[in-house]
């Protein structure tokens, strides 16, 4: 017993002695710069309403028509963050993203049924647009690489996931019971374009 | 015993004189153009009431008004929104907004049955002079664009309270329990018309 005591006291001792600090939170290390790209579009509250409704409108038109935004998205990201450290391009104004809003919010609202490779277009161009917009907040220190790698993986995870919330939600094979699901899909594109319609007015009013 | 109470009475006075007003929200950033939006429609209480009342009148009349007033009533609110922020000037904004409340709280409790277009062209004209008073405040707010977000989801939420208050009518008594909170709306369109027009302070 007492031996056993003794071994007990002998190894908190030694897990105490050898004690370091944690660090919970990566950011402090190198990957930092990855988390600030992932988290950056997360805090702009025009990127969550743009991708948001891409999402959407991806997801109101099926599996078979969406499944490419996941490639498409996060690529247009990286594009868009490319030609923005390359030429300087950071926004098209206000109002054009104001005008995307509208379009994708009337697009929803409309249940309009389009093509694969039109939507791809679509999702392509606004992440080219929102890519370059984040580009703008990249600073000189800033890893370059770890930041584009950040924002790639926020915009798969985000598309991908409101993709599947819609498609769940949507459910289209539960028959005639389920309509009004497709009605508030509508009606959530119709909240989307009165936000765009009106932030259009403000960016020519200003 | 006195020699005690002065030092306490000094202290709390001391503590009295340094106070400072405590703001808990800030009105800034998105939050605060969120929270002033959201709060907008809510807080006028004509603006509300319509809004319930189109609900409810869009569920009385049942399909298609039931499904395609949610989509279309924000845009076309938005439409008026627009001339708000561009400080186009509407007449008698406030009067017609009275009016609205008026007009829809006694087709609720009338129960009346309008052809779909001009029950749509009758809401839209409404639409256009709500959002024209919730757009007049956007370029001020603390943020804009989380302005609208907040104002477009107040008033949709609003229009859904009044069409799940309206789903009441596949009941007779909820029929008229509807019927009654017509008339409780068009009574507070009349009080807010006169209020327009100055007849009461």
């Amino acid at each position: 017993m007492k031996y056993w005591l003794a071994f007990t006291s002998i190894a908190t001792a030694a897990l105490i002695a050898s004690a370091q600090t944690a660090d919970a939170h990566i950011v402090a290390s190198r990957l930092g710069d990855f988390y600030t790209g992932a988290l950056h579009p997360l805090t702009d509250l025009q990127d969550l309403i743009l991708w948001a409704a891409m999402g959407v409108l991806a997801g109101s038109l099926g599996a078979s028509k969406g499944r490419w935004l996941v490639l498409a998205f996060p690529l247009g990201l990286l594009a868009g963050l490319g030609l923005g450290r390359a030429t300087g391009f950071v926004s098209a104004g206000p109002a054009a993203d104001a005008g995307m809003i509208l379009v994708l919010g009337l697009l929803l609202a409309a249940a309009v049924r389009m093509p694969m490779a039109l939507l791809c277009a679509i999702a392509f161009g606004l992440a080219v647009m929102r890519g370059a917009a984040n580009a703008g907040d990249l600073g000189p220190e800033t890893n370059r690489l770890l930041f584009a790698a950040g924002l790639a993986c926020a915009g798969y995870a985000a598309i991908t996931l409101t993709m599947a919330v819609t498609l769940a939600f949507r459910r289209p094979e539960a028959g005639a019971s389920m309509a009004w699901r497709g009605i508030a899909i509508r009606a959530f594109g119709g909240w989307i374009a009165a936000i765009g319609l009106m932030m259009v007015g403000f960016a020519y009013a200003s | 015993m006195s020699s005690r109470i002065f030092p306490r009475l000094a202290v709390a006075l001391a503590i009295l004189a340094l106070a400072q007003p405590v703001f808990a929200h800030e009105q800034v950033g998105v939050a605060g153009g969120l929270a002033s939006g959201l709060l907008h429609p809510l807080t006028g209480m004509d603006h509300l009431i319509a809004m319930v009342a189109v609900g409810i009148w869009g569920a009385q009349l049942g399909a298609p008004a039931i499904w395609v007033l949610p989509i279309t009533f924000p845009l076309v609110m938005a439409l008026g929104g627009v001339l708000g922020v561009l400080r186009i000037p509407l007449p008698m904004p406030e009067v017609v907004i009275a009016l609205s409340a008026l007009v829809l709280g006694a087709a609720v409790a009338l129960r009346l049955r309008l052809p779909f277009a001009a029950a749509a062209i009758v809401v839209a004209v409404f639409a256009v002079f709500h959002g024209h008073t919730h757009g007049a405040e956007l370029p001020g707010s603390a943020n804009p664009l989380a302005y609208g977000v907040g104002f477009v989801v107040a008033t949709g939420l609003l229009h859904l309270c009044g069409i799940t208050i309206g789903t009441l009518t596949r009941w007779p008594a909820g029929g008229r329990l509807i019927q009654g909170l017509g008339v409780v709306i068009a009574a507070l369109g009349c009080y807010f018309l006169a209020q327009s027009l100055g007849a009461v302070a």
